[in-house]
């Protein structure tokens, strides 16, 4: 609604707004345009084929048809209008009082309008009209009694899942009466769907009308209107086909223009704006390996990141929301990427595994992974299917949130022996379904999880949060990966099934290292065997407990990275440092609070993206973002003062 | 069901000299479970006989794990929720009783801060209307002056009061707080509960939101109810601290008491569990198993499923939550013992 007026989103209703203000200006001014008299019959003249003097021929009776359409226009577009805005505010109304108030009120409205679904619509009309006889009026009346209970749902629908939100509980809480509520906070936020159900009834009560007019139950001849004239037209079908024409595709065209205006009003009133349109995954692969190859390197111990920058798509062109991030994972090492909402730590991470979101593309880089069987591969330009080949297999993920990430209706040891299967996994053909199950019943007693046998039969919602996270690990470890990511895997959980969780992670790794002898290839040390960890987190104290080495994300960027004990007792970065000091473990009386926010990606500093937050900020740090800096061996830091800061 | 854990009425506090502001007795809340086909669901307790006082001025502290009812408890005592057995009372008055009108005009002195900052915050309205709207539904200020109480309230929590007409999405995470806290501000309560107001927020701006909530305590005299999961944070900000594990109060002490000396097992483990920053890591003293579910809980202590120091007479009595110590209280009968035993050997 305080959408600027000059949005491209507002630019989109523009032409079909015009185009329906015309017809709606058109048929109502009907009594003022120079038309034929759409009644006056010239039975001599009848079929005739459209001429200058009548632009879309004559029908039946001679009666001029562009007339017709136009005069018949005003009659249903009125009477569906009328009888979508008179449904629109009785449902709505019933809607939204039954959603809210729930109990009694709910029975007496929404309920109560519902009965009405219960009749066949064409009965119910036949009945009304019986009753008062044929016209606009009646016919107004009955189309609105056909439409208020699907209105009153849908009001009903949102409103019950709008009166649990916070900003209308807040609304409660400041004190605001019941109706305040309900048309202050709660009637603009449930708008969009009940426009869009607008639309919908007008042209449903536009199809409803015709087809009543049609069975001479509407408008009554020979005044007209457009279902009449389909009706008319339909018995002279083969001696004039056009005239058939006419009255259809001023029907479907208004039908399909309403539409249109009322999905784009739907988009102007979201404050956030539309979704912006993407290209499916497959295609995206294919494209994106057309890139330039990386050049040769020596091939990383186990994961390469080098100079990875994503591009974010937004309707003001693209937007680097990842630049130049390089670092790399060894066997058996656990990384911790650390960062804020918004420093592209998981976007970072979702690259590895080729599972960006479809907004956001690869740009530059490389991220090169040495497989099982000792080739070295750039993820970034992977084909599709060879991507799949390594998901789950080599690559594997764990999510932060496990009840989003486990299908609800799916027994959990299903879904676990599904991860194991899809990679051959060694069973294929005859008994492979049961040695898939004792295989997923061995991995649940490894992850911890009691009682494993039962718990393979289980459904998700049967599990607690730390378990369905140990069902996650479980799929992820399934195939032995060599790289292990856990996106925020503790984040959801309480701070005691965190505890156990962190601890599970810590012995997987401990296990890879040392129980994978039969693997062959790499076997030259017994830290090339062991699973690499990336584990994406922003609780400092978390890294501390599990990770080996520490890369901290700042605005997309790489600014620090090093060794955990080093970068903790000695930040060279301002921002480790004072996300260090900020923590609230100190005994200081006042936190150290960073001032400001992280920037975003659309208006960076021109400089250090951390300057204008800096406590070490000098005009310098404004001019040129500063690059990255081997402070020590292992170290790196992206700041010019690196050696006056902690 | 409920009159045989409501203990004795006269929770401690750490000003005496001043009168609870809000008190809760005996608070039970429960909610309707899912049944099956033709089974009806039973009743699961998120709240089973909670007390609690908070005086003027006072922080108290809430914290406990997921589903152990802390957030239920922030919406019985501002009867967001009714209770479904016990009180509230707001200065002397019983809230379950008062007539609508009245609980509407008392609402303004009690107000809550939310978790998601994204979701408290209605996106079709400029910020300056929805601070407005305390001011306006009180009658705090004529709507031609309500204009500038919003914008002192923005500069109160430091935002710039030129911002008032924007849009919610225009602010980040951080930013929304703050514009959260001056919309429970704004109708100049006494008592603001927070329920997890930082979990939501980045871990550089959460340090702005704490420092926020502390200076507004000492300027403005405000009573604050702090939920969280985060022990940290509660210790910096409060000044008692009520544990809270399966819908019950396990241990109530002053803040630096509770964490100098934890003294019910669950406290213990909580503290033990939270990953510190400062200490290397290596072994910690990591709690088994999960929270039972409230829909089915353990008989006698609830707890004693996961305690280490459960004993056979854990299963079949309900702890009682007793003095132990000044301003302390606590519900479990062994550390109790040892307490005693402990001052009797002094």
């Amino acid at each position: 609604m305080s959408a600027s007026l000059a949005s491209p989103r507002f630019h989109r209703l523009v032409l079909p707004g015009a185009l329906l203000a015309l017809v709606l200006l058109t048929v109502a001014a009907a009594p003022l345009l120079p038309l034929a008299d759409p009644v006056k019959q010239q039975v001599s003249e009848r079929l005739s084929t459209p001429s200058l003097g009548h632009l879309l021929g004559q029908d039946e009776y001679g009666r001029d048809v562009f007339s017709r359409i136009i005069w018949g226009g005003r009659v249903s577009l009125s009477v569906s209008i009328l009888a979508a805005a008179c449904a629109g505010l009785i449902g709505t109304l019933l809607g939204l009082v039954g959603g809210y108030f729930r109990g009694v009120v709910e029975l007496m409205s929404v309920r109560l309008a519902e009965v009405v679904l219960c009749f066949p619509p064409m009965l119910l009309a036949l009945l009304v009209v019986t009753l008062l006889g044929p016209g606009a009026v009646t016919l107004v009346l009955v189309l609105t009694i056909l439409f208020t209970p699907g209105y009153a749902r849908v009001a009903y629908a949102e409103t019950l899942s709008a009166r649990t939100l916070d900003y209308v509980t807040a609304q409660t809480a400041l004190g605001a009466t019941s109706a305040r509520v309900l048309f202050r906070t709660v009637l603009p936020n449930i708008a969009p769907p009940l426009l869009v159900q607008f639309s919908l009834t007008v042209a449903a009560a536009m199809m409803l009308e015709s087809g009543l007019s049609f069975l001479g139950l509407g408008v009554v001849p020979p005044s007209p209107s457009w279902g009449l004239m389909i009706r008319s037209a339909r018995s002279v079908m083969e001696q004039a086909p056009l005239l058939l024409l006419w009255p259809c595709l001023a029907l479907a065209g208004t039908v399909l223009l309403l539409n249109v205006v009322c999905d784009r009003l739907r988009d102007v009133m979201d404050p956030r704006g539309a979704a912006m349109g993407v290209i499916p995954g497959f295609l995206r692969r294919a494209r994106s390996a057309a890139l330039p190859q990386a050049t040769t390197e020596p091939a990383p111990s186990l994961v390469r990141i080098d100079n990875l920058t994503l591009s974010l798509k937004t309707p003001a062109g693209p937007l680097n929301v990842v630049r130049g991030v390089s670092f790399g994972v060894a066997p058996g090492e656990t990384v911790a990427l650390v960062g804020e909402s918004g420093s592209g730590k998981t976007l970072t991470a979702l690259a590895v595994m080729g599972l960006l979101p479809p907004v956001v593309t690869p740009a530059g880089g490389s991220i090169r992974f040495s497989r099982r069987d000792g080739t070295v591969a750039d993820l970034l330009h992977l084909p599709e299917g060879q991507m799949r080949r390594l998901r789950g297999n080599d690559l594997s993920i764990i999510f932060q949130d496990p009840s989003a990430s486990l299908n609800p209706v799916h027994r959990c040891g299903k879904q676990v022996a599904e991860a194991i299967r899809a990679h051959g996994g060694g069973m294929t053909g005859e008994g492979s379904a049961r040695a898939a199950k004792a295989k997923v019943v061995a991995l649940f007693r490894r992850v911890g999880l009691p009682d494993p046998e039962r718990r393979a039969g289980a459904f998700p919602h049967e599990l607690s949060g730390g378990q369905k996270q140990r069902v996650m690990i479980a799929a992820a470890v399934a195939n032995t990966p060599r790289l292990l990511i856990a996106d925020e895997p503790t984040t959801a959980l309480d701070v005691t099934v965190q505890a156990q969780i962190l601890d599970l992670l810590a012995d997987l790794k401990g296990e890879s290292g040392s129980g994978r002898g039969q693997e062959g290839k790499d076997t030259e040390g017994k830290d090339t065997t062991g699973m690499g960890l990336l584990f994406v987190t922003h609780n400092l104290a978390v890294v501390r407990q599990i990770a080996d080495k520490v890369v901290v994300m700042y605005a997309g960027e790489v600014v620090e990275e090093g060794p955990v004990a080093e970068v903790f007792a000695r930040p060279r970065h301002p921002y480790t440092a004072a996300l260090l000091a900020s923590a609230p473990e100190s005994e200081a009386e006042e936190l150290t609070a960073i001032p400001g926010t992280v920037p975003s990606p659309a208006a960076l500093p021109p400089g250090c993206r951390f300057a204008p937050r800096c406590g070490f900020a000098t005009p310098a740090c404004d001019s040129t973002p500063p690059a990255s800096i081997e402070v020590a061996p292992g170290r790196i830091a992206r700041c010019i003062r690196w050696m006056e800061v902690a | 069901m409920t009159a045989h854990i409501i203990p004795p009425l006269n929770p401690p506090l750490p000003f005496p000299d001043r009168a609870p502001l809000l008190r809760a007795e005996g608070l039970t809340r429960g909610f309707k479970g899912r049944g099956g086909l033709l089974g009806r669901g039973h009743e699961v307790l998120a709240l089973r006989g909670v007390d609690f006082a908070l005086a003027r001025g006072e922080a108290v502290g809430v914290v406990g794990e997921s589903g152990c009812g802390k957030s239920t408890l922030a919406r019985v005592l501002l009867h967001l929720t009714p209770a479904s057995a016990g009180r509230v009372l707001f200065d002397g008055q019983d809230l379950a009783r008062l007539p609508r009108r009245q609980l509407r005009a008392l609402r303004r002195r009690m107000q809550l801060v939310f978790q998601d900052p994204f979701a408290s915050l209605d996106p079709r309205r400029s910020i300056g209307d929805q601070i407005a709207d305390g001011i306006l539904i009180h009658h705090l200020a004529a709507p031609a002056e309500a204009q500038a109480r919003v914008a002192d309230l923005l500069a109160q929590v430091g935002l710039d009061p030129a911002h008032a007409g924007r849009l919610p999405h225009e602010f980040s995470g951080g930013q929304r707080q703050r514009i959260a806290i001056a919309r429970a501000l704004s109708t100049d309560p006494d008592v603001l509960v927070a329920d997890e107001p930082v979990s939501a927020l980045d871990v550089s701006v959460q340090a702005q939101v704490v420092n926020l909530l502390k200076d507004l305590r000492t300027r403005l005299g405000l009573g604050l109810i702090f939920i969280s999961h985060d022990l940290h944070v509660v210790r910096h900000l409060c000044d008692r601290v009520v544990v809270m594990y399966l819908g019950r109060v396990v241990e109530e002490a002053p803040a630096a008491a509770l964490f100098a000396q934890p003294r019910h097992p669950y406290t213990q483990a909580l503290l033990a569990a939270t990953p510190s920053m400062h200490a290397a890591p290596g072994a910690r003293a990591v709690l088994s198993g999960e929270m039972p579910s409230p829909a089915n809980p353990p008989s006698g202590c609830a707890f004693r499923t996961r305690c280490a120091r459960a004993q056979p007479a854990c299963a079949e009595a309900l702890p009682e939550l007793l003095p132990a110590g000044p301003g302390r209280r606590l519900a479990c009968p062994p550390a109790l013992a040892d307490l005693a035993h402990g001052a009797a050997h002094a």
